[in-house]
């Protein structure tokens, strides 16, 4: 009976979303909490009215209440962040494992294509051709995924190397865009853009920044409507430079904000739109970022596309 | 073959379609291919398909929905094979419950082995 009526207020429901035993698991822990503090109320209230005045009762059973909600609170949210954590691990693997096997079953599969065209009658080059780039494409795919993995967990332990040098943001922008046209062409959408300061001096590491282009430019192709644009801006504001990228794609709803630059995240609207990536391309671009002396932020809103924005600093 | 058998891949990477629709026309079937969900549902009514792979992460709609939706129209006892990198058993329960009649994990089959069982399920 006491199982069911547990049931019935969703504890063991979030006691299994958690992995955790019902003593682990924090509303239930709430629930124990708030009747040991009703029971304290009551038990202090019979003894301080029997041995004390009425007004160091009440004080008494108000300050005992508040020391209790205060622990119990701290407690509760500590227990919340480990099993916050523990459900980071078991996701992270499963979304690692997936996105790994994927290029991996992909590079197994067209090898075994090219294999078979083993009478040379039939081995046509360019049909092997379309394999092996079918294979090329999952090995950087692969290659692509280890490496942000690692460099995030260079940036968490603080070990990542920055370079330091000035260069001209601009043409780093144009080449970006150019090297987005195939991607654009295939996903028919537009790239527009608008480059008000060139040369755009910075300073800081150029490769590691073409890692933020890639991750905000690519991630607006990729979440636009068929047939729809991007709109790319360069501009100066005061001392510092600001570029901003918008789509008019998928957009992110208003209660995933505050989660968007968060390791492993992925919006529900992002995964219905498509199915790879492991979610750390914004964790990393706010990290390079923010060493080169920068701040990023966006506007959006489901269904109507996002504006993402950052500002860096002109170098002298 | 004089009537090559028709199946329908509803996956999404573009690079193990390529390679399932190459091995399979060459043992004489004939394929159609879907990238998403939705595609997969509409295909699955229009192509006609003898048998069905489907992959159960994909864009717009997930394989448990479109096996549902598949199941639920006059498709229904087409033959669908689970092919996918989701190995845990609810995932397979879950499928299997839902009318699949098999369940692949694409890194332990070969094309030969998804060949094989693609021709046991149609031989039945």
């Amino acid at each position: 009976m006491f199982a069911k009526f547990l049931d019935d207020l969703k504890f063991i429901t979030t006691c299994k979303k958690y992995g955790l035993g019902l003593w682990q698991c924090p509303n239930f822990l709430f629930l124990m909490m708030g009747i040991i503090t009703i029971a304290t109320m009551i038990g202090t209230f019979f003894v301080s009215s029997r041995f004390a005045s009425e007004g160091t009762t009440v004080m008494s059973v108000t300050i005992e209440v508040a020391l209790i909600m205060i622990i119990g609170s701290l407690v509760i949210r500590g227990v919340e962040k480990v099993a916050e954590a523990n459900i980071m691990k078991t996701e992270f693997i499963s979304i690692i494992s997936h996105q790994m096997c994927s290029p991996l079953s992909a590079i197994k599969w067209n090898m075994e294509v090219i294999e078979t065209e083993s009478d040379p009658k039939e081995c046509l080059p360019e049909k092997q051709a379309v394999f092996l780039k079918n294979i090329k494409k999952s090995n950087e795919q692969m290659l692509k995924m280890v490496t942000d993995l690692l460099e995030v967990a260079r940036i968490d332990q603080g070990k990542a190397v920055f370079e330091e040098k000035v260069f001209n943001l601009a043409d780093l922008v144009k080449e970006s865009i150019v090297g987005f046209q195939g991607l654009a062409a295939e996903k028919k959408v537009k790239i527009e853009s608008q480059i008000e300061m060139d040369p755009a001096s910075v300073c800081g590491d150029e490769r590691k920044m073409r890692v933020v282009f890639d991750n905000l430019i690519g991630n607006a192709i990729k979440y636009s409507k068929e047939g729809g644009k991007i709109e790319i801006k360069l501009k100066k504001n005061g001392d510092k430079i600001i570029f901003s990228v918008q789509d008019w794609g998928v957009g992110i709803p208003r209660y995933q904000h505050s989660k968007v630059f968060e390791k492993f995240f992925r919006t529900k609207n992002e995964s219905r739109y498509r199915t790879d990536g492991v979610g750390i391309g914004l964790y990393l671009t706010k990290a390079i970022l923010k060493h080169c002396g920068g701040k990023v932020w966006f506007e959006s809103e489901a269904g109507e596309g996002s504006i993402f924005y950052f500002s860096l600093p002109i170098a002298d | 073959m004089d009537n090559p058998q028709k199946i329908l891949i509803i996956e999404d990477d573009r690079t193990l379609q390529s390679a399932l629709v190459e091995m399979l026309n060459k043992e004489g079937y004939e394929t159609a291919s879907a990238f998403d969900g939705d595609e997969g549902v509409q295909k699955a009514g229009t192509e006609n398909p003898d048998l069905i792979l489907l992959d159960l992460i994909l864009p717009k709609k997930d394989g448990f929905e479109v096996l549902s939706e598949i199941k639920d129209s006059p498709g229904k006892n087409i033959p669908v094979l689970i092919l996918t990198n989701l190995e845990e058993l609810d995932n397979v329960q879950k499928a299997l419950d839902l009318g699949a009649k098999t369940f692949m994990v694409k890194s332990d089959f070969s094309l030969r082995d998804i060949i094989e069982k693609i021709k046991e399920n149609l031989s039945k």
